[in-house]
């Protein structure tokens, strides 16, 4: 077989069709020119196609490609890193099309196609993903059988089909080794998409994050109880603590902050009954997870840090799953260091004029006990605030002066602000936490989806004896946002999903529209809850409770056993003979024939031929006989061919 | 003898054994042979690389796609090798020759064994490739062309069959030595034009040779007619057989003797006595043989030309009785 061969049209067609597909998804991470300098490699392959264009000499496909890599750096400022990498990858994919004009050229493209496909993974584990790709994989296998057909035959229906019975059989295999191999830590430290902004709750709060967060309808995380789900209003999910305030903004604390005898947890101790639940949490960027108070992980890679928060070591990246043990009972930190009580009641200068003389005041007639958040609340609910998501912006350093006497139209985190500054000014240690409230029910699957909408921001106030105790101002002036959510304490509003038009959120007062968007949910978590939370121990778990301990021998016994009874009915499969309905070939035809014409007494002897045959029988068989018709029929058939060769003439030189 | 050299020869043998000759080959499980090809290789680098971003990553997606992928191999083993497996090649026949000519051998494929046919199966000889799809039920007959050497028999070298397809990562191939035979005539050289004795009593009349001139009607078949001339447009139509009729001019008669030459190696009698073969069948006349133990009496027409041009091809050539194939 020539390995030079020409790259066949229609293949060169599918190729440059495959190659968009498998681009596509990346077109939201990559500069726009990648796509550009696609575009021009397609159109110029093209127009080699149609011999309007040569292809490029050497010398200018090694500059092309020296400048794209320049464009690449150039872009991103560096090489280091998953974005970039991924651009060099398509940029390289297309100057490659440009030069493909062999078979085997066709084989590297296809090659890069699974490639690409497979750094779309790395971004996105999600239903659609999956589903796109199983696509792409079938277009990229059709690809392969273009580049092997005849040069003169072109894609049919049998094409694709082929590929789909392909892949298909290949999927029993695929589980297998899906479920047995072994999932081993990771060899070296790989880039990572550093370059990608933090999504939902970040480090630094400053009044308006959260209420930006209220215009998304993305999901945050979903939530799987074990047993019943808490009332929506003790549905806090705790994430970011914010205790340090500077510059108007309030700053969580990183592990450097710390004093060396302030690192070490103090674990509270567990009382009382406890929630199980898992969560798969999408993408955040940064290390901190969501869990009610006081919670504990089981998950491997995830620990509890200083201030009872759960966190991963590296910034999440990608979706992942962990399994939370909460313990709503158990206080927090009943003894507070004197360092961490100095820092939990820090005020930098001497802001809020207006708002201390309202809180000194408050403290002369009830002390600095549980009375005087009761009367901060009650200030809250009895004035008249409005809780919105459009509040007026407050440009001064003097924000809640300015928050609770003048503007008194706010979201959460004008509230949480202003009652923790207050708190710190009558001497209780407190603090604003960052996180969500909240979640829709899931009836189809029993899981809580919690959205970016449903981030919220409340405070955390140390107690003699009780710890660090929640408290939530919002609650004060719109209840409805804790017991309802979201939508139903702004009903009326605007703002709400300003970001997420076309969210199928938006639509579900249609009955069909929701029953499909929860359906839909339910088969992306249980999607995700497979595909991300399958890890090593969840691998030894399952197969534990298969095959009970797992041995060595056992695990190669049933990796060759599973081989056997899946290839067996596939050599079965493909080696079965054909079914008898269909046309058989002239000679079987005629040996059946014989066979019937033998019955009747007309026997063809051995060596006789098959002239010879139908002569007898038209001497014997009637003239209008059907058998005699086939026979004449066959004869011609067999013979004719055999004729047409032999009459050709023989030239002497 | 080079190392080399006797691994070869040793590779054959093993290879004819294996492999044995014959006329109709049908390819199956042990004469099918499968490896990766570079494509094949490239492809498993591929999969090398994703596994690695699947491991460094702990991506759950690229381990299920690089294990699709991987699982995709293997049954494209048993499909490139699905795609050979049952494929019935028979040699039909193959045509006489010139020396140095090349002979066309007219091989019929048939697809058998399983429900799809055969696609972009290569057939190559060392002159000679064609690639065809065997669609089932059909039978493909392909002609491959091969140069031959000189007078007597022609086997044509080991057909190599190979096939890549449906995707190109494997190559499955196998050998088929098939029992064929090509008839090369002796090289016709121009003879000195010495007078041939000549037999008078020509007479025209009508035979069932095909001569120069045209049809001359029909007769009910008779055995030992020639396939040739059977009307087969008739027998299509559902009629009973007959033979054409040729109506043949009159002519004269001559004899090729062996004697008539007396210098000259055994090769060149055979190559003028070729020549003036040609000569006599060109013009018409009736002709005979005359060689050492042999005679082959007068008559014309093609059937006896190829007669005549065997007879010369295969002198001296041991073991000649088999049928020439056809």
């Amino acid at each position: 077989m020539n390995t030079g061969a020409a790259l066949p049209r229609h293949a060169l067609w599918w190729l440059i069709g495959c190659q968009f597909y498998v681009i596509l998804p990346h077109l939201t991470r990559v500069p726009l020119w990648v796509l550009a300098i696609y575009l021009g490699a397609a159109l110029w392959r093209l127009q080699m196609h149609r011999e309007r264009v040569l292809m490029p000499p050497r010398w200018l496909r090694l500059l092309l490609g020296l400048a794209a890599g320049g464009a690449v750096i150039a872009s991103y400022q560096t090489l280091i890193g998953l974005d970039p990498m991924v651009a060099l990858l398509l940029v390289a994919s297309a100057l490659k099309l440009i030069e493909s004009v062999r078979a085997k050229d066709g084989y590297v493209l296809v090659a890069l196609g699974f490639f690409i496909m497979t750094t779309q993974f790395l971004y996105n584990q999600e239903l659609p993903v999956a589903l796109y790709s199983v696509v792409g994989t079938l277009l990229l296998v059709v690809s392969l059988i273009a580049l092997n057909q005849r040069p003169s035959a072109s894609i049919s229906r049998r094409e694709p089909l082929l590929a789909l019975r392909m892949l298909g059989l290949a999927i029993p295999m695929m589980i297998v080794l899906f479920l047995l191999f072994p999932r081993i830590a990771p060899l070296w430290s790989v880039p990572s998409k550093n370059t990608q902004a933090t999504t939902g709750m970040s480090g630094v709060l400053r009044p308006g994050d959260v209420t930006r967060l209220g215009r998304s309808a993305e999901v945050a995380f979903r939530v799987q109880f074990e047993d019943q789900i808490p009332p929506q209003r003790e549905l806090y999910w705790r994430g970011m603590v914010l205790n340090q305030f500077a510059d108007g903004a309030w700053r969580t604390l990183g592990w450097s902050d710390h004093p060396a005898t302030e690192r070490k947890l103090d674990k509270p101790i567990a009382v009382g009954d406890s929630l199980k639940y898992r969560i798969i949490i999408e993408p955040t960027m940064s290390h901190w997870l969501y869990a009610m108070p006081y919670a504990q992980s089981p998950t491997a890679g995830v620990f509890e840090a200083w201030d009872f928060r759960l966190a991963v070591r590296k910034p999440l990246e990608s979706t992942f799953a962990y399994d939370v043990v909460t313990w709503p009972e158990s206080s927090l930190q009943p003894e507070l260091s004197p360092w961490r009580r100095e820092t939990e009641l820090a005020l930098p200068g001497n802001l809020n004029p207006l708002t201390r003389e309202w809180v000194e005041r408050q403290v002369n007639a009830v002390g600095n006990g549980p009375e005087l958040i009761a009367r901060v609340l009650s200030y809250f609910r009895e004035q008249p605030f409005y809780y919105t998501l459009q509040p007026p912006k407050i440009d001064d350093d003097d924000f809640v002066d300015q928050f609770i006497f003048q503007s008194l139209r706010g979201f959460c985190e004008h509230y949480a602000y202003s009652f923790v500054v207050m708190m710190r000014m009558a001497g209780i240690p407190a603090r604003i936490i960052g996180g969500y409230q909240g979640g829709e029910l899931n009836t189809l699957n029993n899981t809580l989806i919690v959205r970016q909408f449903d981030a919220h921001a409340w405070a955390e106030v140390w107690l003699d004896d009780q710890g660090w105790v929640r408290v939530d101002p919002t609650a004060a002036v719109a209840p409805e946002r804790v017991e309802q959510g979201l939508e139903e304490a702004l009903r009326g509003q605007e703002g709400f999903l300003a970001d997420s038009l076309l969210s199928a959120y938006r639509f579900r007062g249609v009955s069909m529209v929701n029953w499909l968007r929860l359906r839909y949910d339910a088969a992306a978590w249980q999607w995700q809850s497979f595909i991300v939370g399958f890890n090593g121990d969840e691998q030894v778990e399952l197969l534990e409770s298969w095959f009970g301990e797992i041995k060595v021998s056992w695990f190669v016994a049933v990796l060759l056993g599973s081989w056997a009874v899946v290839l067996a009915p596939l050599i079965w499969w493909m080696n079965r003979s054909r079914s008898s309905s269909e046309r058989l070939p002239v000679e079987e035809q005629f040996a059946a024939l014989c066979r019937a014409l033998a019955r009747r007494g007309i026997e063809r002897a051995v060596g006789e031929s098959a002239i010879s045959l139908l002569v007898r029988a038209e001497s014997e068989l009637p003239a209008g006989d059907p058998q005699l018709i086939t026979l004449r029929r066959l004869i011609v058939e067999l013979y004719t061919p055999i004729n047409s060769s032999v009459e050709r003439p023989h030239k002497p030189q | 003898m080079g190392i080399r050299e006797r691994l070869n020869r040793i590779t054959l043998r093993w290879l004819s054994r294996r492999l044995p000759p014959a006329r109709s080959i049908t390819l199956e499980q042990r004469r099918l042979f499968i490896f990766p090809t570079g494509a094949g290789f490239l492809f498993i680098l591929t999969l090398f690389i994703m596994l690695l971003t699947a491991i460094n990553y702990q991506n759950n997606m690229t381990y299920g796609l690089t294990f699709w992928l991987a699982m995709l191999f293997i049954v494209a083993v048993h499909y490139t090798h699905g795609n050979l497996m049952g494929l019935t090649i028979t040699a039909v026949s193959a045509e006489p020759v010139f020396p140095g000519q090349q002979s066309g051998f007219t091989l019929r494929l048939k697809a058998g064994g399983k429900r799809s046919g055969h696609y972009t199966v290569y057939l190559e000889w060392p002159d000679a490739q064609q690639v065809v799809d065997v669609s089932v039920g059909q039978d493909t007959t392909i002609t491959l062309y091969q140069t031959v050497a000189g007078r007597g028999w022609f086997h044509p070298p080991r057909l190599r069959i190979e096939s890549v397809y449906p995707l190109g990562l494997l190559r499955c191939w196998s050998y088929a030595q098939l029992d064929v035979q090509a008839l090369v005539y002796p090289k016709p050289l121009p003879a000195s034009d010495t007078p041939l004795p000549r037999n008078d009593d020509g007479v025209g009349g009508v035979s069932d040779m095909r001569g120069l001139d045209d049809l001359a009607g029909f007769r009910a078949y008779r055995a030992g007619d020639s396939p040739r001339n059977i009307d087969w447009r008739a027998l299509a139509r559902g009629q009973t057989l007959q033979t054409r009729l040729y109506s043949v001019p009159s002519s004269e008669e001559h004899w090729l003797d062996w004697e008539d030459f007396d210098t000259g190696s055994v090769e060149q009698r055979l190559s003028w006595l070729c020549w003036r073969a040609l000569r006599l069948d060109a013009s018409g006349d009736k002709f005979g043989l005359r060689l050492p133990g042999k005679e082959i009496p007068q008559s014309s027409g093609d059937r006896h030309r190829e007669q005549v041009l065997r007879e010369l091809s295969l002198y001296g050539i041991t073991g000649h009785s088999g049928e020439v194939v056809s």
